[in-house]
């Protein structure tokens, strides 16, 4: 092994030609037609794919690129590959470049999987004798013994794939590149993959690694290079890398959320005022809103029959936050269960498979909902362990002294992860005069990483909704390890017998 | 350049699979095999004798027996055109292997026009059997049979190097302006006309309808077919310069052109 790297890249620009909307691509008439040759070929916009990015990949090393979609990132695998040229700097790759960018890419459909095999290896820079040296050894390496005879037409995809890659890394190259390929195949297929990478890496290959399995990046690369539209946001350690791009995709989503959040308010409000330059959509929603009243009133009447009200998909009336979560259950049998339902629809028209948003007499009426950091500041995305507040504003129609506050935390996939309201957490209500501002605190919410849906609601002490609103907020959580669930508790790990583990976490 | 020229011989091996792989894939799965490529020429070598031999009678002698005249013309003019038509797509059609494998590009229109040649050889039987029929006198006069015929040889590398060049240049073209496949069919069925297959040069009356026609970089390659193979007459060493030229510069300009917009084929396809 010699000290030279690998791959160089110096302040490496790629900037692509974008066409005027008009042509896709040019014709010769109009360029002999109209502004002659020179405007034909002549882009009207220049998109940077990649600018100023620069970094040294030692012989040997396991390079990882990570970033959002647009980032520049398969444009730098292309462009290592040698199958772009760049527009500004340079970059120096020595030695044999594999790329498994898209494996089976060149498999002629008609023409058998051994003679794919020889031709796809011939591409890749090997001699016929070498490919055909290494045909029993690929054959096997793919696990298509039975097939390599047929038309590659007849093969599966994950066949394809997995033949694709038998050539490409019996290519022996020096560098492989590799793009989000072992997403495809199934899992033992996948495990061969990363097995037959860990040991290109043992023989002191140098491997540059595109995915966005961000554990997978963790994993396998010794440095890891994060972009972001086309520049360098960060480079070196993979533990640091990753836990900003994480950190940034966090912040992002969690951008994304407050802005929906406002959105949200904003129509709310306009709700409320119900002003003249109020839009057909908000109509749309007070109808809507009417509309549930009325289904709740009819609901009220029946409220013993609660096997009828929910056929009839008006909610139930009652807490959401005890036995049973609110809505939810109700919703999951109106959409598994539309045919059983259909007898009792007759005078209702059937029942939307959508679940209701909002519902309830609005006898209180929830006019905000937010969630705060521990300093108090509007956040939607949060780290495990964090304090999490969730803060309601409520206006009355006229003083009552009959009313329950409750949250609820759900998963995306209707799962209750926690429900509470003041009466199960021991308050007892006594006047609700004017607009007021409710706060729950999770001091420390832990947590597992996703997204997460928060319903508020003000109701009865008999759980007769006022106000209930699904989903009034989203929030995300992430966690800085990669332990699996929705709950993320504190762990301690101890260990007895004949057996030693080494300790590899932060600041040992 | 020239270094991009001696890597496309180390490529040789992959030009090879290519073309085979080509040819295979043509005829997997159908009955008739290879033997398709043999009856379009046939047809049109029907169609043709039948309207110039009984509809528009009164050929020159020299064309005559017409069908072995049409043949011997109507042979390279399939590989030209075929060649070309094939070469002129290859790019595009292939334009997600270009993305995605590390190879030289060129290798894709010189694929087209060889597996093209393939075809042209694999229809010299036919042919042979017709110049049988031909020298026994069954067709009609009697044609020459000699050592002529193995000017054949270096003619089918010359035309396939013309071929090959003017193949590159099209490919290249193609990648930039889509409807060069278009404007080359219609060009085809021009060119076609003022080549010498249906009709033999010095039958040409008027002196400046012949002379213009001589401009046509083709003809010299189909008067050169009919020596070989219809007059069986050697061809003057000058006329083998003028091949050759006419080769080379086409090649040359060809992949010049081809290389240098190389760089550009893996993002614009």
């Amino acid at each position: 092994m010699t000290a030279s790297p690998a791959v160089v890249a110096t302040r490496l620009s790629k900037s692509y030609r974008k066409w005027g909307k008009t042509r896709a691509f040019g014709t010769l008439k109009s360029a002999f037609l109209g502004r002659g040759l020179g405007a034909a070929l002549s882009p009207s916009e220049v998109v940077n794919a990649l600018s100023d990015v620069s970094f040294t990949v030692a012989r040997g090393e396991t390079f990882g690129v990570v970033g959002p979609n647009g980032c520049g990132k398969s444009t730098l695998l292309k462009l290592v590959a040698g199958l772009f040229k760049p527009t500004g700097g340079t970059i120096e790759v020595s030695g044999k470049v594999s790329a498994l960018i898209e494996l089976g890419a060149g498999f002629h459909p008609e023409i058998s999987g051994r003679e794919n095999v020889v031709i796809n290896g011939i591409m890749l820079g090997l001699t016929r004798k070498e490919i055909e040296r290494k045909l029993p050894e690929i054959v096997a390496f793919s696990g298509l013994e039975d097939f390599i005879d047929e038309p590659v037409k007849t093969y599966s995809s994950g066949m394809y794939v997995r033949l694709g890659f038998a050539v490409a890394v019996h290519v022996d190259p020096d560098v492989l590149v590799v793009d989000e390929v072992l997403a495809v195949g199934d899992e033992a297929f996948a495990h061969r993959c990363l097995d037959t990478i860990a040991d290109f890496s043992r023989r002191g290959k140098t491997i540059f690694f595109v995915s966005h399995s961000l554990a997978l990046v963790e994993d396998l690369c010794d440095r890891v290079l994060y972009l972001e539209h086309g520049k360098t946001k960060a480079l070196g350690d993979p533990r640091e890398v990753l836990a900003k791009y994480r950190m940034d995709v966090a912040d992002e989503e969690g951008a994304r959320l407050a802005r929906a959040q406002g959105e949200n308010q904003a129509a709310l409000r306009a709700e409320k005022t119900g002003g003249t330059g109020e839009s057909a959509a908000l109509r749309a929603e007070r109808t809507d809103a009417r509309r549930e009243r009325e289904i709740f009133s009819e609901g009220e009447k029946g409220a013993s029959a609660t096997g009828a009200a929910s056929a009839t998909g008006a909610p139930q009336p009652h807490s959401p936050f005890e036995e049973k979560p609110p809505g939810h259950q109700e919703s999951v049998q109106q959409a598994t269960t539309p045919t059983a339902s259909a007898p009792l629809e007759q005078k209702n028209p059937p029942a939307p498979v959508e679940k209701p948003r909002r519902w309830g007499s609005r006898a209180v009426e929830i006019t905000g909902c937010r969630m705060l950091d521990a300093s108090g500041a509007e956040r939607y995305a949060f780290r495990s362990g964090e304090s999490v507040t969730i803060e309601i504003a409520v206006t009355p129609r006229a003083p009552l002294s009959d009313f329950v506050f409750g949250i609820g935390i759900f998963t995306p996939e209707d799962v209750c992860v926690h429900g509470t309201n003041t009466e199960v957490d021991g308050f007892l209500p006594s006047r609700l005069d004017g607009p007021a501002v409710v706060r729950v605190t999770l001091p420390e919410c832990d947590l597992g990483t996703g997204a997460y849906l928060v319903d508020v609601a003000v109701h009865s002490r008999r759980e007769a909704p006022y106000d209930y609103w699904r989903g009034a907020c989203r929030f995300q959580v992430d966690a800085p390890d990669r332990a699996a669930g929705v709950y993320r508790p504190g762990r301690r790990w101890t260990f007895q017998g004949p057996l030693a583990l080494r300790d590899t976490r932060d600041g040992k | 350049m020239l270094k991009n020229l001696a890597g496309l011989w180390r490529h040789r091996a992959l030009v090879g699979v290519l073309v085979s792989r080509e040819l295979k894939a043509r005829y997997r799965g159908s009955v008739l095999g290879f033997f398709w490529s043999l009856l379009n020429p046939l047809l049109m070598l029907a169609v043709y004798t039948v309207v110039f031999a009984f509809i528009f009678p009164g050929r020159s002698a020299s064309t005559s027996p017409y069908a072995l005249f049409l043949f011997t013309g109507l042979l390279p003019w399939n590989w030209l055109s075929g060649g070309l038509t094939d070469a002129a797509s290859s790019l595009t059609t292939h334009g997600a292997l270009l993305k995605k494998i590390l190879f030289p590009a060129e290798v894709l229109p010189l694929v087209a026009v060889a597996a093209q040649g393939i075809h042209f050889l694999l229809a010299l039987p036919v042919l042979g059997a017709g110049l049988a029929l031909g020298v026994a006198g069954v067709l009609g006069p009697a044609v020459p049979l000699g050592w002529p015929l193995v000017q054949a040889v270096p003619l089918f590398v010359l035309e396939g190097v013309f071929v090959a060049g003017l193949g590159l240049f099209l490919a290249a073209l193609t990648v930039h302006f889509r409807d060069v496949k278009d404007i080359l069919a219609t060009g085809l069925t021009l060119w076609f006309f003022a080549t010498p297959v249906l009709y033999a040069l010095p039958d040409i009356k008027s002196e400046r309808l012949r002379a213009a026609l001589l401009w046509n970089p083709a003809t010299p390659f189909f008067e050169a077919w009919r020596d070989a193979f219809f007059r069986a007459t050697w061809i003057a060493p000058e006329r083998w310069g003028v091949l050759a030229g006419l080769a080379l510069v086409a090649f040359l300009a060809g992949y010049a052109f081809f290389d240098r917009l190389r760089d550009s084929f893996p993002e614009a396809v």
